[in-house]
């Protein structure tokens, strides 16, 4: 089938923790809304034809890129052809595709273009500008892409894959990180319009799915984060399969841990690691997403069945022998068990529901979970393991 | 199977670069079999790195973590926490983060509970704010020994176990951080970093930077674990990297490819068992992750080992230094047999 997409370069702010409201460049899908960071999530099936009209309402000429896509066809009103690099008249190199121009250029070319792909490979991919890139992708031109495989089925448990039936990939949910990192000083300059190198380019926030922590952790949607809608906190049952998928979209390589258990790489760059009937997928606790990378992973925690029954083979020292809460929160049930809540130190918020427990993923370039040096904070986020039971479609991408 | 005790105290402490500079540091010192009456002696000899947590696949671990304070920075109140980096299905309480469990106030003890299930290469910290207590060093390395690991049985001395093809004589840490002197000072001071502008200009080998690497254990109190790596000509030696610091390195040993047998504490094993170790000779690795790789000693002489991001081979700017050390290859028979990893 054919999928048409509409989005709209445009403008907005991203919010940080900190209280610091950044100006972007981004996409919405939505005429007269503001730029979302990342944008919107595209998600196709193998063998879709897909259509992107770009509308653009920045100050400069935008276009979009589709790495790991073969065959991107442009059309900006001549009909498609193959998206190729532009050059200006002098043979200058100015953009990396066909682009949509600008309103109110001289040239008066077209300011919307479509492009137009047939989406062969099930995976995890990017979108991103490719015209001044250097810039317009830290801005926020970025998004990303999940290409379903074409027997995927969500009601039948052996099409519920990643690659398809007999890959290896089948998961129960799924969640998608897209990372990245904000230099304020290039924001800025951008909305003044005054100029940045980007050789200086030193971040200060790092963010997930374009949220910094411990916004990370909120839930989709949320009103308080209008431009930033995906949340990145992950949430599983015990022995589930959870499909990670992680996609590089800054211009720095983030090593991502996660705690609880290793995860089981079997894709990157949305190709299947398998060669023939080889299986090349492999294991890991740290994994170094490279700018332009995507890695798809399945996690699985089933933990060691510790419960009132089976208890824990330590005693758990007096409140006021523990530090809880430090942070000025916890996630912490003040129960060592699943599904159980203990007592919290009065004064302590506790987020805990209902006895879950949280583990960490973060960048372990420490520096990296701070805005602007301060702990918790930027590329992190939680995986929670909740009772079995409790969580319903939870970690369903559509 | 075994029951293992052991008691780490948190404190603070000072460690040396080649240059004569002094910094201060916060980490951990082995507090195991001291009695009570004498654990506050220890506050302000922390060392770098902290001690080798050696265990075994079924063990029964229970680590104490005693807050003895920092006797530099007395205002100073933080928790500590050890997480156990990269330990399968974990439950929450031991994992070690403040945010999602407890962690320990000054004064406190608290007993963790490990049961090693996985063999391999990992490592533990802090991770109470874990920019500023992992920088200051509060890390160590740990190592997981197959079930069946029989040291005085040649098949069954084996990273991961008897007929995975990683049989070793000798074994060796190469644990890479870096130093940010700026930080260490402005924490000393009692001053705000940002640390955003982390910018380091000293890396480490096992806590030392060259030419210290290369010294002995006892030259150097507080900096225990030298990176010289030696061998008799024609024995297997295992390598076990460890990067926990928060830059890229990429190690080089000059003259021997190793074979990676195992990366993050698993071995390189399809999901059908297909084997995909493979050979390296420049070992490019993050923040976080772990390799094991094995070589066979080549013939008698000295390899350099060295950071092929070459500025990362100085002290305060200065060459040589930082992460440079040497593999040292004598005749057949040479040196005894290893008395334990790094030794």
């Amino acid at each position: 089938m054919t999928v048409n997409i509409e989005l709209w370069a445009t403008d907005g702010y991203m919010s940080t923790p900190d209280g610091n409201s950044i100006y972007i460049w981004g996409f919405t899908d939505t005429a007269g809304k503001k730029a979302q960071l990342p944008g919107p999530r595209i998600v196709v099936t193998q063998g879709d034809v897909v259509s992107i009209t770009v509308h653009n309402l920045l100050p400069e000429a935008t276009s979009l890129l589709f790495p790991g896509q073969s065959g991107v066809l442009a059309d900006n009103g001549t009909g498609p052809h193959l998206a190729e690099p532009q050059f200006d008249g002098t043979g200058n190199l100015v953009s990396l595709t066909d682009f949509a121009d600008y309103p109110g250029n001289p040239g008066a070319n077209p300011t919307s273009i479509r492009y137009i792909f047939t989406a062969g490979n099930p995976g995890t991919y990017l979108y991103e500008s490719g015209t001044n890139p250097h810039k317009q992708v830290p801005m926020g031109l970025y998004g990303a892409i999940i290409v379903r495989p074409a027997d995927y089925d969500p009601a039948v448990p052996s099409r519920k894959t990643a690659y398809g039936e007999n890959t290896g990939t089948e998961f129960d949910r799924e969640y998608l990180i897209v990372v990245s990192e904000i230099d304020p000083v290039l924001h800025s300059a951008v909305e003044k319009g005054t100029d940045y190198n980007i050789r200086e380019f030193k971040p200060r926030y790092w963010t997930m799915n374009g949220r910094c922590a411990p916004d990370t952790m909120f839930a989709d949607g949320m009103g308080c984060l209008s431009n930033q809608p995906y949340g990145a906190m992950i949430m599983a049952e015990p022995g589930e399969k959870i499909l990670i998928r992680y996609a590089g979209a800054g211009i720095e390589n983030h090593p991502l841990h996660l705690h609880g258990n290793h995860t089981r790489v079997v894709a990157e760059d949305g190709r299947l690691l398998k060669n023939g009937t080889t299986d090349l997928s492999y294991k890991r606790f740290t994994i170094l997403t490279g700018s332009g990378q995507t890695y798809d992973q399945i996690f699985s925690w089933s933990g060691l069945g510790y419960s009132q029954a089976n208890p824990i083979p330590t005693t758990l020292p007096n409140l006021r022998n523990l530090g809880v809460g430090d942070a000025g929160w916890t996630l912490w049930s003040g129960s060592p068990y699943l599904g159980e809540k203990g007592d919290i130190p009065v004064g302590v918020t506790s987020f805990n529901e209902m006895g879950e427990y949280y583990f960490m993923l973060h960048s372990h370039e420490e520096m990296q979970i701070t805005n602007w040096g301060e702990f918790p904070g930027g590329l992190m986020t939680m995986l929670a393991i909740f009772p079995a039971g409790s969580l319903g479609n939870v970690g369903t991408i559509e | 199977m075994a029951v293992i005790n052991k008691r780490f105290g948190a404190t603070d402490g000072h460690i040396k670069m080649p240059d004569g500079s002094e910094h201060y540091i916060f980490g951990w010192v082995d507090l195991t079999g001291i009695p009570e009456s004498e654990i506050f002696s220890y506050r302000g000899k922390a060392q770098l790195l902290g001690p080798l947590l050696e265990v075994k696949v079924g063990d029964e671990v229970y680590l104490t973590l005693t807050n003895l304070g920092m006797p530099v920075r007395p205002d100073l109140d933080d928790s500590h926490t050890v997480h156990w980096h990269g330990f399968p299905n974990q439950i929450a309480l031991y994992d070690g983060v403040p945010e999602a469990s407890i962690s320990v106030p000054v004064g406190r003890d608290f007993v963790y509970y490990y049961k090693p299930l996985d063999p391999g290469t990992y490592m533990y910290h802090c991770h109470f704010e874990p920019v500023e207590h992992i920088q200051m060093g509060m890390i160590g390395p740990l190592l997981v020994r197959p079930a069946d690991y029989d040291p005085n049985n040649p098949l069954y001395k084996t990273a991961y176990g008897h007929g995975t093809g990683t049989e070793f004589d000798r074994e060796y840490f190469v644990f890479l951080t870096e130093l940010d002197s700026a930080a260490h000072h402005q924490v000393a001071s009692v001053q705000e970093y940002d640390w955003t502008d982390f910018s380091p200009d000293y890396w480490l080998i096992n806590g030392r930077s060259y030419p210290d690497t290369v010294k002995s254990a006892g030259d150097l109190p507080e900096q225990p674990f030298p990176a010289l790596i030696k061998a008799n000509s024609g024995e297997k030696v295992l390598l076990r990297y460890i990067n926990l610091g928060y830059q890229q390195h990429s190690i080089e040993i000059l003259g021997i490819p190793v074979r990676i047998v195992g990366q993050d504490a698993a071995r390189p094993l399809g999901l059908n068992g297909e084997d995909l170790a493979y050979w390296k000779d420049c070992n490019y690795f993050a923040a976080g992750q772990t390799l094991d790789a094995i070589f066979t000693a080549p013939a008698p002489g000295t390899y350099p080992v060295f950071n092929r991001d070459c500025y990362k081979n100085t002290n305060a700017g200065v060459t040589p230094g930082g992460m440079v050390s040497e593999v040292q290859v004598f005749a057949a028979g040479t040196l005894p047999p290893q008395a334990g990893p790094g030794q």
